[in-house]
C-alpha cells in the first residue's frame, strides 16, 4: 500500500510540474548570421521543441527539467547539439548559429588544368554536357578538346597537350593505364572515336600539366577517369544512329551489393556515307568497327568493393590514297583487349585502399604498297595506392606499381619512306622487346589554413630495359584569397619513358626518359559553385632527353630538347538555366628538337592560337540545341620542295624543306546539333540531329605529291559537312 | 519473496507498459495532429505553415527514429516546399527541398521497400529535376521509371499512383505521349480507386481524392465542356469541402471559361 501510495504521490508531482511549464525562445542563424526560416530545435527523446519563422525566430514550452539536449537543425546546415540545465519556472533565451554542410557532389568534373585538389573550384562537365557538345559526336576525349591546354585540329579523338604529340597524355581508368582505347587510330589522327563510354563515368579529371605524384610515366598531361564503383539502377538503353548502332544493359540487384554492365557496339557506315556524298568506292573495306565491353562490380561489404572492367574491340578500314609512288588501299586494322580488377577497401575510419591488376593488347596491322606490318604491344599492370588520414590537416598518398610492357614488330618496310612502289627497295624488320617498369610514390596533401592548401609530393621509376632510374619531385599550391577566387601554382619534374620502338632502334637501349619541367600560375574566379568560372593560367615548360634520330647512324639518341609556353583562358557560363556556354582560348609557343627536327622547330602540335566557343539552349524541357565554333592556328607541317630522281630506285626523291616549318592555312569549323526527348512505346526517347562542319570548311591536314613533287595536291579532312541522326530508347 | 516486494515489481512492471503505452500513444496522437496541420497547410499551399509542419515532423523522429512513416511526410513536406519555390522562382531553394525529398523517401523505402506510397512520391519528385539538372537527363528518366515500376508491382490499385501519373501525363505535350484526355483516364481510374481504397491505419498517407476530382474537371475545362467540368467540382467539394485545390486551382479556371 505505501509503495502504491509514493507512485501516486509522484503522479501528482509531475502533474503539478506540467503546471510550470519553461518557455525556451532564441533565434537561428545561418551563414553570415542570416535568420534560418524553417530550422528545427527539439528537446532530444521528446517531441517539444519548435519551427522558426522567417526571422529565425522560435519558441515553444516544456515540461522537462534539469539537464537536457537541445538538437538544432536545417536542411543544407551541420546539426548542432547543444546541453542545458532547465529549472522550473526560468525561461530561457538561447541563440545559435548553424554552420553549412559540407556536401559532396557526384558530379562528374573536369578541370581545364587541374593542381590536383580544390575539387569544389573545379570546372565541371557532366557526361550529358560531352554528349551534346555539338562536334564532339559523343566522344569524351573530343568533348576534352573543347578545353584549352588540349587541341584538337586533327579530329580524331587523340588529345595533343601544349605541342607535345598524343603519346604524352597517359589515360588512367580506374588507376589502370589505357593506352590504345580507340578504334580507327591512324598516323594522322584524324578519324579516331574512342571505345570509351561516357556515362558509366563517375569522375573525369583531366589535367594538362602539374599533376600529382601518383602519376608516372607521362610528359605532359593525365585523363583520369573514375567508373561508377555499382551501376546506378537496372535498365537498358538501345541506339540507332545513321553510322553506328548500340545496345547497353545495366543490372542491379535489390541488395545493391552486386551489378553489371554490358555494352555492344557496331559501326555500319555505308548509309551515313551515302547520305553525305562520300564515294562509297574510295574505301575498301568500308570501315567497320565492332567491340563489346561490360562490367562487374560486387561490394563484399559496406567499406569495400571488387570491380571488374573488360573491353574487347576490332576494326577495320581501307582508304584509297594516291602517293608519288603508289595508289592503292590504305588497309589497316586493329584489335584491342583490355581488362582491369581492382579491389578497394578501408582499413578502420582513417586509411583506404586499393589494389588492381591490368591488362591490355594491342594488334595493329598496316598494309600500304610494299608497306605490311603487324605490331602488338602488351602491357599488363599491378598497382596499389594507400590513402591515410594522418589529421584533419594532412593526408597522405602513397603507392607502387610495376608495368610490364612488350613491344613486337613485324613486317615489311620500304627502305625509303617516300617510295612504296611494286619494286621499292625494301627490307624485313622482325622485333621483339620488352620492359618492365617499377615506381612507387609519397604525397602529403596539407592544409596549414583554410584558405590554403599545398601538395607536395615525390616519386620515383625504374626501368628494366634501359637500367635508368628518375626520381620526380613536385609541388602545388592554392590559396584562396578573397571569395570566390583562387590563385594557384604547380611545379615538378616529369618523366617518361620512350616506347619501345625507339628503344628498339637504339643504341644498346641506352636511351634517357624524357623529361620535362613544368611551371605553372594560375588565377580562378568561380562564382556560385561553378555557375560562373573564369580561369587564366601561365605555364612554362622545359624539355629535355626528347628522342631525337642521329643522322649518320640512323638510330636513336636522347638528345632532344625544347620548351612550351603559353597563356590558357577559359571562361564557363550558366546564363540562365536554359542556356550555358563556355569560351576557351590557349596561346602556345612550343619548340623541339625531337625525331626528325635537330634543331629547335615548332612541335608538331605547335598551335598559336585556339579557340573554341561552345554553347548550349533548351528551347524547352524537351528540346535541346548547341553550337561549337573552332578558330585555331593551322598545324605546323614538313613541306617538300621539290624531287631528285633516283636512277637507281627509278624514283623521284623529295626533298625536305626544314621540319615543321610549313602551316597548314587556319583551322575553322562550326557544328551543330539539335536533341528531342520524347516518349516511344511508353519510353523516353531521345533524337539526336547534328550537322558537322555546318559552314562546309575545308580543313587541310596533308598534301600528297606528284611521282617527280613537281605539284602537290591538297589532301582535305574527311569531315566536310556532315549529317547525323541518331535514336535512343531507354528500357 | 514478500508480498510488498512482488507487488512493487508488478507496480514497475504495469508503470512501465503504461509509459510505453504511452509513448506509442503518444506518437500516434502526434502523427495524427501533424497530419492534419500538414493537410491544411498543403491545401493552402502555404510556405510558413508547410516550414511548421516540416518541424512537427521532424520531432516525432525523437519518438520514433528514423521511422519510414515519418520520412515520408518530411519529403512530401519538402516536395510541397519545392512548389512553393518554384512559384518564387527560387531555384537554390527548389533544388533543396527537392534533394531532401528524394533523400528522405529514400530513407523511408531503405527501411520499409514495400511502401507504395514512398514510390509514388518519388515519382513525382523526379520531375522537379528537369528545372535545375537537365544534363542528368538519364539519371531522372531511370529513375522515374524504377519507381514507376515499384509503385505499380506493388499497389496496382493504389488511387494516388493514378494521379501522379496523371499530372505527369497532363503536363507533358501530346507529341511526347502526354496530353489532357490521356492523362483524364488517369485521373478517373484514380478516383475509381479511391472508392475502394481502404486505409491500412490511421497515419497511412490519405490525401488526393479530391484531386482526383478536380483533375477530372480541369480536363473538361481544357476541352471546354462546361457542364461536366462543373459536375466533378461538386464531386470533389463533395468528398472534401472547403478544398484550397479547388477553390484556390480549379476554380479560377472554370470561371475564366465563357
Amino acid at each position: 500500500m505505501k509503495t502504491l501510495l509514493t507512485l501516486l504521490i509522484l503522479f501528482f508531482l509531475s502533474a503539478a510540474l506540467h503546471a510550470q511549464d519553461i518557455k525556451i525562445s532564441g533565434k537561428i542563424t545561418g551563414d553570415e548570421n542570416a535568420p534560418l526560416n524553417g530550422a528545427n530545435v527539439v528537446i532530444e527523446g521528446t517531441i517539444d521543441g519548435a519551427t522558426t519563422d522567417s526571422t529565425g525566430y522560435y519558441e515553444f514550452e516544456t515540461s522537462r527539467t534539469g539537464s537536457q539536449n537541445l538538437l538544432f537543425t536545417a536542411i543544407d546546415y551541420s546539426d548542432k547539439r547543444q546541453t542545458v540545465t532547465l529549472e522550473a519556472g526560468k525561461p530561457m533565451e538561447l541563440n545559435v548559429r548553424l554552420k553549412k554542410s559540407v556536401v559532396e557532389t557526384e558530379e562528374i568534373i573536369v578541370t581545364a588544368s587541374s593542381y590536383t585538389s580544390g575539387q569544389n573550384s573545379q570546372v565541371t562537365i557532366t557526361p550529358l554536357e560531352i554528349v551534346r557538345i555539338p562536334g564532339s559526336d559523343g566522344d569524351l576525349f573530343r568533348a576534352i578538346t573543347t578545353f584549352p591546354g588540349s587541341n584538337q585540329v586533327d579530329e580524331g579523338s587523340r588529345i595533343t597537350v601544349r605541342g607535345g604529340d598524343a603519346n604524352e597524355v597517359l589515360t588512367i581508368l580506374d588507376q589502370a593505364s589505357l593506352y590504345n582505347p580507340f578504334i580507327f587510330d591512324d598516323d594522322f589522327n584524324t578519324s579516331s572515336y574512342t571505345t570509351i563510354n561516357p556515362w558509366g563515368l563517375r569522375g573525369i579529371n583531366f589535367s594538362s600539366g602539374g599533376f600529382s605524384a601518383k602519376f608516372g610515366n607521362v610528359l605532359s598531361a593525365v585523363l583520369d577517369l573514375k567508373t561508377y564503383e555499382m551501376p546506378q539502377g537496372t535498365g537498358g538503353f538501345l541506339w540507332l544512329g545513321l553510322a553506328n548502332v548500340g545496345l547497353s544493359g545495366v543490372y542491379l540487384n535489390q541488395k545493391k551489393n552486386f551489378g553489371a554492365t554490358v555494352d555492344i557496339g557496331q559501326t555500319i557506315l555505308e548509309p551515313y556515307f551515302r547520305l553525305n556524298g562520300y564515294l562509297v568506292d574510295k574505301y575498301d573495306p568500308i570501315p567497320l568497327a565492332r567491340g563489346i565491353g561490360g562490367s562487374i562490380s560486387y561490394k563484399p561489404s559496406t567499406s569495400s568493393n571488387l570491380k571488374g572492367v573488360f573491353d574487347y574491340s576490332k576494326d577495320k578500314i581501307g582508304i584509297r590514297n594516291t602517293s608519288p609512288s603508289y595508289d592503292g588501299f590504305f588497309n589497316s586494322g586493329s584489335e584491342t583487349v583490355f581488362g582491369n580488377l581492382k579491389y578497394s577497401a578501408g582499413l578502420g575510419a582513417k586509411t583506404f585502399y586499393s589494389m588492381g591488376v591490368s591488362y591490355s593488347h594491342h594488334t595493329d596491322d598496316v598494309g600500304y604498297g610494299i608497306l605490311n606490318t603487324i605490331s602488338k604491344q602488351l602491357y599488363s599492370k599491378y598497382r596499389l595506392d594507400v590513402t591515410h588520414r594522418l589529421s584533419k590537416k594532412i593526408d597522405l598518398n602513397t603507392g607502387g606499381e610495376y608495368e610490364y610492357n612488350e613491344d613486337k614488330f613485324d613486317g615489311t618496310v620500304p627502305q625509303y619512306s617516300y617510295n612504296i612502289g611494286n619494286n621499292a627497295p625494301r627490307f624485313d624488320v622482325n622485333s621483339n622487346t620488352h620492359s618492365g617498369r617499377v615506381g612507387g610514390y609519397l604525397e602529403a596533401q596539407i592544409k596549414p589554413f583554410k584558405r590554403f592548401f599545398t601538395i607536395a609530393g615525390v616519386r620515383t621509376d625504374y626501368h628494366t630495359l634501359s637500367k635508368k632510374s628518375v626520381v620526380d619531385p613536385r609541388l602545388s599550391m592554392g590559396w584562396k584569397f578573397a571569395k570566390d577566387m583562387i590563385l594557384r601554382g604547380a611545379v615538378g619534374i616529369y618523366h617518361q619513358f620512350p616506347r619501345l620502338e625507339y628503344y628498339a632502334q637504339s643504341d644498346n637501349f641506352n636511351l634517357k626518359p624524357e623529361q620535362a619541367s613544368h611551371y605553372i600560375l594560375g588565377y580562378e574566379f568561380n562564382k556560385m559553385e561553378g555557375l560562373f568560372v573564369f580561369r587564366v593560367e601561365g605555364y612554362y615548360k622545359d624539355y629535355k632527353n626528347l628522342v631525337l634520330r642521329d643522322t649518320t647512324s640512323f638510330l636513336y639518341t636522347s638528345g632532344g630538347k625544347g620548351y612550351a609556353k603559353g597563356i590558357d583562358v577559359f571562361l564557363k557560363s550558366t546564363v540562365t538555366n536554359k542556356y550555358s556556354t563556355w569560351i576557351s582560348y590557349a596561346y602556345t609557343d612550343s619548340k623541339r628538337s625531337q625525331y626528325n627536327a635537330q634543331t629547335e622547330l615548332p612541335a608538331a602540335y605547335d598551335i598559336t592560337h585556339n579557340l573554341t566557343f561552345v554553347a548550349s539552349y533548351n528551347i524547352s524541357d524537351v528540346i535541346t540545341t548547341g553550337l561549337t565554333y573552332r578558330l585555331s592556328t593551322g598545324k605546323p607541317y614538313t613541306p617538300i620542295t621539290g624531287g631528285v630522281y633516283d636512277p637507281n630506285a627509278n624514283a623521284y626523291q623529295p626533298i625536305y624543306a626544314e621540319t615543321n616549318s610549313g602551316r597548314f592555312p587556319t583551322y575553322q569549323r562550326m557544328d551543330v546539333n539539335f536533341q528531342y526527348i520524347f516518349s516511344l512505346f511508353g519510353r523516353f526517347a531521345i533524337a539526336v540531329f547534328q550537322i558537322n562542319n555546318l559552314l562546309n570548311q575545308k580543313n587541310l591536314y596533308d598534301y600528297t605529291y606528284n611521282s617527280d613533287y613537281s605539284k602537290r595536291d591538297e589532301i582535305v579532312t574527311t569531315n566536310k559537312r556532315q549529317f547525323y541522326l541518331g535514336l535512343g530508347l531507354q528500357f | 519473496m514478500n508480498k510488498i516486494t512482488l507487488s512493487a515489481i508488478v507496480m514497475l512492471l504495469f508503470a512501465f507498459l503504461v509509459i510505453e503505452n504511452a509513448k506509442a500513444d503518444d506518437y500516434t496522437d502526434a502523427m495524427t495532429k501533424a497530419m492534419k496541420k500538414m493537410g491544411e497547410a498543403a491545401d493552402k499551399n502555404d510556405k510558413a505553415a508547410l516550414l511548421k509542419s516540416r518541424g512537427d515532423f521532424e520531432r516525432i523522429l525523437q519518438l520514433k527514429k528514423n521511422e519510414w512513416m515519418v520520412n515520408y511526410y518530411l519529403g512530401f513536406v519538402d516536395y510541397m516546399l519545392s512548389r512553393t519555390a518554384v512559384e518564387e522562382k527560387n531555384n537554390d531553394d527548389m533544388k533543396k527541398y527537392t534533394e531532401s525529398a528524394l533523400s528522405l523517401l529514400d530513407k523511408a523505402t531503405d527501411v520499409k521497400d514495400d511502401f507504395a506510397d514512398a514510390y509514388i512520391m518519388k515519382m513525382a519528385v523526379q520531375g522537379n529535376r528537369w528545372q535545375y539538372e537537365p544534363d542528368k537527363m538519364n539519371d531522372i528518366i531511370a529513375k522515374t521509371q524504377e519507381a514507376k515500376d515499384k509503385a505499380m508491382k506493388l499497389e496496382p490499385e493504389n488511387p494516388r499512383y493514378y494521379l501522379v501519373d496523371g499530372y505527369m501525363t497532363f503536363y507533358t505535350p501530346e507529341s511526347f505521349g502526354g496530353g489532357v484526355d490521356k492523362a483524364q483516364g488517369m485521373f478517373e481510374k484514380s478516383w475509381g480507386y479511391f472508392k475502394t481504397y481502404k486505409l491500412k491505419d490511421e497515419t497511412y498517407p490519405n490525401w488526393g481524392n479530391d484531386q482526383a476530382a478536380g483533375m477530372i474537371a480541369m480536363c473538361f475545362i481544357k476541352n471546354d465542356k462546361k457542364e461536366e467540368a462543373k459536375k466533378w467540382i461538386d464531386a470533389a467539394l463533395e468528398v472534401k469541402p472547403g478544398s484550397g485545390f479547388i477553390t484556390g486551382f480549379v476554380m479560377p479556371e472554370y470561371e475564366k471559361m465563357k
